[in-house]
């Protein structure tokens, strides 16, 4: 493994009723820093799945995950630590509703970073005002439109200067017209060259921003390559019908 | 009219000031609120761990599963006990519960007050923990994700996520169960315990009339319980004002 490679997965499997269902069945690949990995396929193909066993969201039945160079898969190994270093962004935002916006981002540097509340908040409104919400700082989160609540919950998990954002449908529950300010934004992340991963049905976003993009169905990577790869030029039948179907 | 009044005032000096009557009525007012107070602390201490027991091996069920090894198996058997408990505890009557208590657990003991504490304790602790457990599994398991996808560590998760969500949605109930409480010790006199009940029924005893210490003692559980009712309805709205 090089020093540039910052997670790489191993042969790793998600079976359920003991392996009558394949959520995962045996996907190898390894995500270098800086790079965007956009993974696609449809419904039911395993990618959210994926996603979620990067950070052990969902515990992989088989196979192995480094991060880092740590195997986060084994038993011994304190995956709170290594979730710090993992952003993730949710379809259903996911923000506490009892807590404001900045309470909501200083909550855990403050617990888990010790980070003073005066540094905490500072650095928070910092990235508020990277989204344009500094002036919501102090709002309740069903005071916020989707949009704005997405948009927090990205800059909610920049609070704890993550290594990787995980992406899992970040657009999928938005109204049409506030998916463009949360793709925007999250653009901008992978210009300024964070590691992403990134779960999504926008394929104009998968073309635009990916490094590389993933093609998975039935639990399997069928096909991945640059985006003109993929889109321009697709190989598999099953990559070519999907697209057929989804452009 | 007047003969009336006269009699009603007689009535009221037989039943309450002649042999001073009314410290019974005291008496036992504070045996009632001292039951209650105690057992709904122990109701409290009770209820929140079984909740957690049964709430975490819910929710890590899947974990537990996959993981395996002595924890999954002390969960297991932990679970099993508090299942036993809830099943036991709320398929009795608690005046079963309570003689039972008095007469064969405690059956050297002649200490009512504390026997009862010790019996409604239990039996609320149930009810309590069904309570928690309902509010904890009535969040959003996003919210779970989220608090975890952070890195706060299970406990740390429920801590400062979960809980505080937990608490504005059951307050009520559990101050509702409370107000149960304080009526159902109402059934201390079985064990030979003098509470505001009872207090009530030996006056009728001893005066051979029923209606003044018995409307009396109706109209004290109702104060009492509307005074309640009146505190949750403040704390409610305070809650809800507090979520905009």
């Amino acid at each position: 493994m090089n020093d540039k490679t910052l997670i790489e997965i191993t042969d790793l499997q998600k079976y359920y009723k003991g392996g009558e269902i394949k959520a995962l069945d045996g996907i190898t690949n390894k995500i270098e820093k800086g790079e965007v990995v956009v993974v696609i396929g449809p419904s039911g193909s395993g990618k959210s799945t994926l996603l979620r066993s990067l950070n052990l969201l969902e515990i992989p039945t088989g196979g192995s995950i480094l991060f880092d160079g740590v195997d986060i898969t084994d038993k011994k190994t304190n995956i709170d630590h290594h979730r710090q270093k993992m952003g993730m962004v949710f379809q259903h935002f996911n923000l506490f509703p009892n807590m404001t916006v900045l309470k909501n981002m200083t909550l855990a540097p403050m617990k888990l970073l010790k980070v003073s509340k005066e540094e905490a908040e500072k650095y928070a409104l910092e990235l508020l005002d990277t989204v344009n919400l500094a002036d919501r700082a102090n709002a309740y989160p069903n005071q916020l439109s989707g949009g704005q609540k997405q948009r927090i919950a990205i800059v909610r998990a920049l609070c704890m200067h993550p290594e990787v954002m995980l992406f899992d449908e970040p657009t999928s529950a938005l109204d049409p017209e506030m998916v463009g300010e949360v793709l925007d934004v999250m653009k901008r992340l992978a210009e300024k060259g964070m590691t992403m991963v990134v779960v999504t049905h926008e394929m104009g976003f998968a073309r635009e921003v990916a490094s590389r993009v993933i093609f998975m169905d039935e639990g399997k990577i069928i096909e991945e390559g640059s985006p003109s790869d993929i889109f321009d030029n697709p190989q598999s039948p099953r990559l070519q019908s999907f697209l057929a179907k989804v452009l | 009219m007047n003969n009336f009044l006269n009699s009603l005032y007689d009535q009221f000096r037989l039943n309450f000031i002649d042999d001073n009557r009314w410290e019974w009525i005291v008496k036992g007012l504070k045996s009632t609120l001292i039951i209650t107070l105690c057992a709904l602390i122990i109701g409290l201490i009770i209820g929140i761990i079984i909740a957690s027991i049964r709430s975490t091996y819910d929710k890590n069920l899947e974990t537990f599963k996959l993981r395996g090894g002595i924890g999954y198996h002390i969960m297991k058997f932990l679970n099993f006990i508090c299942h036993i408990y809830l099943t036991v505890v709320r398929g009795t009557p608690v005046v079963v519960q309570l003689l039972i208590a008095y007469f064969i657990i405690f059956a050297s003991s002649r200490n009512g007050i504390y026997v009862a504490i010790f019996a409604f304790g239990i039996n609320s602790g149930a009810y309590v923990a069904e309570i928690l457990r309902g509010g904890i599994m009535s969040i959003d398991n996003g919210q779970f994700e989220a608090g975890r996808s952070l890195g706060f560590n299970y406990l740390q998760t429920m801590r400062h996520i979960i809980i505080p969500q937990v608490f504005k949605n059951v307050l009520p109930a559990l101050c509702n169960e409370f107000i149960s409480l304080l009526k159902e010790t109402s059934i201390a006199g079985y064990v030979g315990i003098v509470d505001l009940t009872k207090a009530g029924d030996l006056i009728r005893g001893r005066t051979f009339s029923p209606f003044m210490p018995l409307i009396a003692v109706a109209l004290i559980y109702l104060i009492i319980v509307l005074i309640l009712t009146q505190l949750v309805k403040l704390l409610e709205r305070r809650l809800r004002n507090s979520e905009r």
